[in-house]
């Protein structure tokens, strides 16, 4: 039982605040770096803290992720870039309100929703770790696929104008899942006997392609001026602001709790379930898409409650649902600690730290990310000309460090033409990065299970979690396939009237 | 209205190219019931019925409007962005620097890719663009392969004295 006296020792006898802000402060700078995903981030430090002691080592890690998931905030509103997979969501009212003169409200409410999603998942994280392990131990293959199925289920309601041309870009993206090794069998697919192919395509580049590089080809030759005005603040919002975000946030945790206890299920399956989820109980849901505040909140309070909560498995059961807590995991091997129970028992002060650490790098966050800022911002304000070569150079830097391989870079550069052309069509990308994001855990979970069942399909139904997950699921479509309906119904009676 | 008729095709070629290289994967002993062109192929038709509904319903609209004599929808909005030559142009300069890259080394071929793209995109021809180049590459040089340590290729032309 941690007591008053092990914090204050923590505090004062070690050197955990330093280290707490160190790790939050390289976390923005690498989580805004396009191309530099949190993993990324985490990674490149994790050499260093080979000479640390253990407990300092892994709250340095912690706090790094806590970091990376605000800075992948900035350049997503900034430049509509996101820095990190999970701030991709953001992209999609941080940008509007940017392009509105509002940036600097859109970094606010980011940064106070990512505060208030943080806190939320600390404190799940310190009171469910050890409660909740059971059920990380009941997932089965059949709840992992119906997990995936939920997380398509989006795509109902981020088809834009047309539901078929979100379900063809989402099909495209389930095909670019299948390209690499196959799941089970280990037979290669779509590789085309390029060994840069055989692990498949990185969510990371697909991204980067059709977000960032498919902006920089639709400004190029722009005589447009983007000045963000010269000293651009963060604004952090009000009480009457935050108390009309409280929804939006509540649900950003709730979807972020949920989805950082389940393996695989990750922060950009949150930030955009949780989107969707605000836009659906928000009162102004025409205004998302178009810069709403809520559209910003909901996302930044999941990615952030995620990078919480999902530590969770990690340290129950040595389970990592994502990248980023694989590189932690892989931080905690190194310096000889084995997750689950005994972690907790042999190994308090290293629990102890990680907690109190993150408490720090969050409180910590709201100063850092305001002194960080400006840097950005001035970048932001280079001569377009510049800020194109500056960002193009960052975004193919960044990309080569993900194998090593130019391969990547010219995958990145086909995929950005790919999202140039479907902009053209007016085909939406985001559908396509959630197949991506989702293909191989839908595919090999739904094959795992049947190779459980022998054939039989009545195995979905005899898994509560795999039930309730795929009623969910359904339940989000039809509601989002009525409300266009009734959407479409009311424009078309408007039409009639007038 | 031409553009979805044309996106629909694209789509069921797109499908039928799919499927015919799903054909070229090899059976494993290992396989499962579905196996590893189960789900590929499954993709592939439900992608071309997709373009299939795609074109269907173009040509459903246009048809509808011609009965009703009225324009099958209005003008569309003019698109934003630059037009796809100029965009491409953009992608060209990405893929010098990708096929530079091993040859000349990262220092090189960042500053040259940040003059280029600079040039391209309308900068004026003044001594800032080399100077912004230079420190450009100089600056990512220094985060990248210094601070961070991440390996970028030191290039086979200058034996990587550059880098």
């Amino acid at each position: 039982m941690t007591t008053f006296w092990d914090i204050l020792h923590l505090l004062t006898a070690t050197p955990l605040v330093p280290v707490a802000i160190l790790g939050l402060t390289w976390g923005i700078l690498g989580g805004a770096l396009p191309g530099i995903s949190a993993s990324i981030t985490m990674a490149l430090v994790l050499p260093f803290t080979y000479t640390m002691d253990p407990a300092m080592a892994i709250a340095l890690l912690a706090c790094v992720y806590i970091g990376a998931e605000y800075g992948g905030s900035i350049p997503a509103i900034l430049i509509r870039t996101p820095g990190t997979n999970s701030s991709a969501a953001t992209v999609i009212d941080g940008y509007e309100l940017n392009r509105q003169g509002r940036a600097g409200e859109a970094l606010g409410i980011s940064l106070m929703s990512g505060v208030v999603g943080s806190l939320f998942g600390l404190a799940m994280l310190a009171l469910l770790t050890e409660p909740l392990s059971w059920l990380a131990l009941a997932f089965r293959p059949t709840s992992y696929f119906a997990l995936g199925v939920l997380g398509l289920s989006v795509i109902a309601s981020m088809s834009g104008d047309s539901l078929l041309k979100g379900l063809a870009s989402a099909v495209v993206g389930l095909m670019i899942a299948t390209v690499g090794t196959d799941p089970i069998s280990g037979v290669t697919r779509f590789t085309f006997d390029v060994a840069d192919l055989l692990s498949g395509v990185e969510p990371v580049v697909v991204m980067v392609g059709l977000f960032a590089l498919t902006e920089l080809m639709s400004q190029s030759g722009s005589t447009a001026v983007t000045q963000l005005g010269g000293s651009i603040r963060i604004r952090l919002p009000g009480w009457e602001m935050m108390r009309k975000l409280r929804r939006s946030q509540a649900i950003g945790c709730f979807l972020g709790l949920f989805e950082g206890l389940t393996p695989g299920g990750g922060g950009s399956v949150a930030a955009f379930m949780s989107y969707n989820e605000a836009r659906r109980w928000s009162k102004t849901p025409e205004k998302f898409g178009k810069g709403s505040e809520e559209g910003i909140a909901a996302p930044e309070a999941a990615n952030n409650t995620v990078a919480s909560t999902a530590l969770i498995p990690l340290l129950s059961f040595g389970i990592p649902s994502s990248n980023s807590t694989a590189v932690l995991l892989g931080g905690l091997l190194m310096h000889g600690l084995l997750p689950g129970p005994r972690l907790f028992e042999q190994n308090p002060q290293v629990i102890d730290s990680l907690y109190v650490g993150s408490l720090i790098a969050i409180i910590a966050q709201i100063g850092v990310g305001v002194l960080i800022l400006p840097a950005c911002v001035w970048l932001v304000n280079r001569p377009r000309p510049y800020r194109a070569g500056f960002i193009l150079a960052l975004i193919l830097s960044g990309l080569y460090t993900l194998n090593n391989s130019p391969f990547d870079l010219g995958l990145a550069l086909a995929l950005g033409l790919m999202g140039y052309l479907m902009r053209l069509a007016r085909f939406p990308v985001l559908p396509m990065i959630l197949g991506v994001v989702l293909g191989h855990m839908v595919e090999s979970s739904y094959r795992r299970s049947l190779v459980l069942s022998g054939g039989d399909f009545h195995i979905f139904v005899e898994d509560p979690i795999a039930v309730g997950l795929l009623g969910a699921a359904l339940f989000f479509i039809v509601f989002s396939l009525a409300r266009e309906y009734r959407e479409a119904r009311r424009t078309k009676l408007q039409e009639t009237h007038s | 209205m031409k553009q979805d008729f044309l996106s629909g095709g694209v789509l069921v070629a797109l499908a039928a190219a799919y499927y015919a290289a799903s054909g070229s994967i090899a059976e494993s002993t290992l396989s499962d019931e579905i196996g590893a062109t189960g789900l590929p192929r499954l993709l592939a038709m439900l992608l071309a019925l997709i373009g299939v509904a795609l074109i269907a319903r173009t040509a459903f609209v246009a048809l509808s409007a011609r009965r009703a004599r009225v324009p099958a929808e209005a003008p569309a909005e003019e698109e934003e962005g630059a037009p796809l030559p100029r965009a491409i142009g953009l992608l060209l300069i990405g893929g010098a620097y990708v096929v530079l890259l091993p040859f000349i080394g990262y220092f090189l071929a960042v500053a040259l890719l940040i003059a280029g793209v600079a040039l391209y995109e309308g900068a004026a021809r003044s001594w800032v663009v080399p100077a912004a180049a230079l420190g450009g590459a100089t600056l990512y040089w220094a985060i990248f392969v210094k601070l961070l340590g991440v390996h970028q290729p030191a290039g086979t032309l200058f034996q990587g004295w550059l880098l």
